[in-house]
């Protein structure tokens, strides 16, 4: 196990409430904000490639990845993200393969995917109330270990952000002038659904199936709102995720709210987006 | 039609040289046996009725399809393999996208991300592109919210961002108004004048045509006839390919008329 210790020292230093004293809070916050801009950054691609559904079939992946852990005596933290990056370059495939419209092919992977875990987890009654915890997550559990995993992982999409994002909104422009201007269209699109599947599976074990989409999406929609710029688009996705991370783990934390970490991140989120909405509006009206 | 040395001697090699092309699309022949020429630093018109296969024709020519028969491109003046500039006639893309023509201009050629900044010499050879085109006052205005002409002009400052020899358009004048297709045609030919690409392009607007065109190919799913301007706009020949009085008042009825004309003709063909 890493030695964290000299981080919540610094932590508990600068701490701006009581709250965050706490070794689980410090932690949380650590995970929120190694996922945040993750998912914010991935998510503004998630958005211009129209997306969000390919996101919640991965997600929702979770189930099976863990049931197929289960049928071959391998801890879930490995099947989980393995099988999920699976499900994600399958669905990639098919979809360039396939006459079949994009929505349609992920519909039906996410049944059978679905259908898959369900099938097994129903056959394990002990099971079936550990996966509470990949509906909704648990932040506030989150170890060392997956601390030091999320750290590394965000270090590989900023790199890859860095190398592939004029490529990547090239393509997600339009994929026929990108392949003409010499871009390796397809390689980009698979490297992008393994890490996007990565990200997600991550992101299960922080605020759950259900609202993993959410992560990707409200940051990179508010931001789609309020940026002038495709530089700006990234910035303020960032921005929001992170502003909306933190707010949403130190009001879950408050005595009189005492709700759930990832909906009320996800609440803040929605917050941001309703701003960007008016500001946007606002916009048009001055300047049609 | 052949090309032999001694035609070389009058005149440069061609700049494209389609022989014998033929495509074929789920039995039906889009083309057939089609042997034509651009010639270099000319303003090559590909004229013809819908359906005669003229887009087929520059997807061909593109690579984006397959078949039979050759297309052989000249080498570029500095020995290396002919560079082609492309301006679609309509760019499908998501106009809700925050992303200004000089992002848009910028994405294609700068590796640093576009979140860490545009590059002083970037920005500095967008800008130049975007005023040889007329538009350097739309740099900071979103894609999305261009007209058509702007957005053409755009494309069009993108296909010359490579220094292309050969400039492939597909219906410029698509979209764009009378005034706006009459200024674009003037442009494109002092931008051909001045950086020596040969422009081969599919038009409907015979008026454009024959008033820029240097070198003209009449398809209708063969070559009709090719050479210049007017020597192929002939009346007899446009009645055969679009139908009768072409270009009088009564164009649309002649246009149906001329549709049913070209049907028929088919199973000849």
């Amino acid at each position: 196990m890493p030695d964290l210790s000299w981080l919540y020292d610094w932590l508990t230093a600068w701490a701006p409430c009581a709250c965050l004293r706490a070794q689980f809070m410090q932690r949380a916050l650590l995970g929120l904000l190694l996922a945040a801009p993750m998912t914010a950054v991935m998510g503004v691609q998630v958005v211009n490639f129209r997306m969000a559904f390919f996101a919640d079939a991965i997600s929702h992946s979770a189930f099976a990845g863990v049931a197929l852990g289960l049928i071959f005596a391998v801890s879930p933290d490995w099947t989980m993200p393995l099988f999920g990056v699976a499900v994600g370059l399958a669905i990639m495939a098919m979809q360039r393969r396939s006459a079949l419209p994009t929505d349609t092919v992920i519909g039906v992977v996410f049944a059978a995917v679905m259908a898959f875990g369900l099938a097994i987890v129903s056959r394990d009654r002990n099971v079936a109330r550990d996966l509470q915890l990949f509906l909704y997550g648990d932040i506030l559990t989150i170890t060392e270990t997956e601390i030091v995993i999320q750290a590394a992982l965000l270090l590989a999409i900023m790199l890859f952000q860095f190398l592939a994002f004029n490529r990547l909104l090239y393509i997600g422009l339009n994929p026929v002038v990108a392949r003409a201007h010499c871009i390796r269209v397809a390689l980009h699109q698979y490297l992008f659904a393994g890490l996007l599947a990565l990200v997600v599976m991550l992101a299960v074990w922080a605020v759950g199936v259900l609202l993993v989409t959410a992560l990707l999406i409200v940051p990179a929609a508010a931001a789609r709102n309020f940026a002038r710029s495709a530089g700006g688009m990234f910035w303020w996705a960032l921005l929001v995720s992170l502003t909306s991370a933190v707010a949403g783990l130190l009001i879950s934390a408050q005595d009189w709210a005492r709700t759930a970490t990832g909906p009320t991140v996800v609440l803040c989120g929605f917050v941001w987006f309703i701003a960007s909405y008016v500001a946007a509006s606002v916009r048009r009206r001055v300047n049609p | 039609m052949e090309f032999s040395e001694t035609a070389g001697d009058l005149q440069p090699a061609p700049a494209v040289l389609f022989r014998n092309v033929t495509v074929k699309a789920a039995g039906i022949t889009i083309l057939e046996d089609v042997t034509a020429h651009a010639p270099a630093g000319g303003c090559v018109a590909i004229v013809g009725p819908n359906g005669a296969g003229k887009t087929t024709l520059l997807m061909a020519l593109l690579g984006q399809l397959t078949y039979a028969g050759s297309i052989t491109m000249a080498v570029a003046s500095d020995g290396a393999s002919p560079r082609i500039g492309y301006v679609p006639q309509r760019l499908q893309f998501d106009r809700g996208l925050p992303l200004t023509v000089l992002d848009f201009l910028v994405m294609g050629e700068q590796r640093l991300p576009l979140w860490l900044g545009v590059r002083a010499a970037a920005r500095r050879r967008a800008l130049s592109l975007l005023a040889s085109v007329r538009a350097e006052m739309l740099a900071e205005r979103l894609l999305g919210a261009l007209s058509g002409g702007e957005l053409q002009r755009v494309l069009l400052a993108l296909a010359l961002q490579r220094d292309p020899d050969l400039l492939v358009l597909d219906e410029p004048a698509a979209g764009v108004d009378l005034r706006g297709g009459y200024l674009l045609c003037e442009l494109l030919e002092r931008l051909r004048l001045e950086r020596g690409f040969t422009q081969l392009m599919v038009s409907h607007d015979l008026g454009t045509v024959t008033h820029h065109a240097t070198h003209v190919i009449l398809l209708n799913r063969r070559v009709v006839a090719e050479g210049p301007p007017d020597a192929v706009m002939t009346p007899e020949n446009l009645s055969s390919v679009f139908g009768l009085h072409m270009g009088l008042a009564g164009l649309n009825l002649g246009e149906r008329h001329g549709c049913a004309v070209c049907r028929q003709e088919d199973p000849h063909a």
